[in-house]
């Protein structure tokens, strides 16, 4: 019976702390989020514009972002729903390289060589 | 008893597993260069701000590479380890030749036997946009003279004229030469033309150059030049300055106290 009361405690022990790392974790990073920087963390969790689109135009978006924020300074990007986006491929990266093939799937498949990784970090090499 | 254990291991298995899960559902994906909205004015106006230093050659001692070592993770700069594939960004070199046509004959030898730091002065007149055929590299709307890598041909005209060597020509695929990669700014690549950019990424987020944060002197300081109420404008106003090579007409914006 003992034994038994001991384990109990254990793994509810071992629960609480995970429970508990979780959550504080969590609370971390509201705080951040909501810490007055002088320049907002972007919520990235989301897609700028439907999958359909991306898919067709994402080279178009992002020629046109290199573009205006390279070499006229305009760094951010409204999106339709009026969510404010820097103009970055880490904005899409920051995401999509969860999938290491996330690029190489589809540009493999159509044959298609772009010149982005020649400088800029690739999912596959992301750390 | 025995059966009790087991359906209860199963169940705090499952808790636990899902305390877990959770927790690495709240995780950053990985380590990139955070995506953040610029810490000023969303377009530009060009003209308004002008970016500058001011380089304390008083305060900057002899042996210490800090800022070269900032700069260089910072952007990736690979380090071949030989001066013909040698690509730099800021570099420390002799009094003679950072300032070749000073017109003080007898300068002290303490003055003339110190290292000066030496980067890209970010002209207000710069040569080296002019010879660029493709505009790969301009003068910004805040005084920065700039590259766009994805439009440089690596025909190394600016090189040429550049009077002060501030550029570099990745003759090699500068990953090879990259010990310690930094994943917040990409590298370039082979055939390509590289240089300062004053910390343009940093600028964004509202940080000052690396190499300004790197000094343990604080030997430099960074400010616009536009604004008369700017600490590098009492600076220069306050203390006698010297430019390198004034008598070309660039209108360095990088000012050095000797």
């Amino acid at each position: 019976m003992t034994k038994k009361l001991i384990l109990t405690a254990a793994g509810l022990l071992l629960f609480l702390l995970a429970a508990l790392y979780a959550f504080r974790h969590q609370e971390s990073m509201a705080e951040s989020a909501a810490a007055p920087a002088p320049s907002g963390v972007v919520d990235s969790s989301a897609c700028i514009a439907p999958k359909e689109f991306m898919k067709a135009n994402h080279m178009r978006v992002l020629a046109e972002w290199r573009h205006s924020s390279v070499r006229e300074g305009n760094r951010v990007w409204v999106a339709p729903d009026g969510r404010k986006i820097d103009k970055s491929l880490n904005t899409c990266l920051n995401c999509h390289s969860s999938n290491r093939m996330f690029c190489f799937n589809c540009h493999m498949y159509a044959n298609v060589k772009p010149n982005c990784w020649n400088c800029h970090i690739s999912p596959m090499e992301a750390p | 008893m025995n059966e009790d254990r087991r359906s209860f291991i199963k169940k705090a298995g499952i808790g636990l597993l899902a305390g877990i899960g959770s927790a690495a559902g709240l995780f950053p994906v990985l380590s990139l260069e955070k995506t953040v909205l610029p810490a000023w004015d969303e377009k530009p106006v060009p003209g308004k701000r002008r970016w500058g230093m001011l380089i304390d050659t008083r305060k900057c001692s002899g042996n210490c590479r800090e800022c070269v070592a900032a700069c260089h993770f910072t952007h990736n700069v690979p380090d071949f380890g030989n001066r013909k594939d040698e690509v730099k960004w800021i570099w420390k070199s002799s009094y003679e030749n950072v300032f070749p046509t000073a017109s003080n004959q007898f300068q002290s030898p303490e003055v003339t036997g110190r290292p000066y730091v030496a980067l890209c002065n970010h002209c207000a007149e710069p040569p080296c946009t002019k010879a660029c055929p493709t505009e790969a590299t301009f003068r910004r709307w805040d005084g920065i003279v700039s590259m766009d890598y994805h439009r440089c041909i690596g025909c190394r005209f600016c090189m040429a004229a550049c009077p002060y060597g501030s550029r570099s020509f990745n003759w090699r695929d500068p990953r090879e030469g990259i010990r310690l990669a930094s994943t917040e700014y990409p590298t370039r690549m082979q055939g390509v033309v590289e240089k300062c950019n004053f910390c343009s990424e940093r600028l964004v987020q509202g940080k000052e150059p690396a190499c300004v944060e790197a000094c343990p002197e604080a030997a430099l300081v960074f400010g616009d030049l536009n604004d008369p109420a700017s600490e590098i404008r009492k600076l220069l106003e306050s203390n006698e300055t010297m430019q390198r090579k004034p008598e070309l007409g660039t209108k360095p914006s990088v000012f050095y106290i000797i």
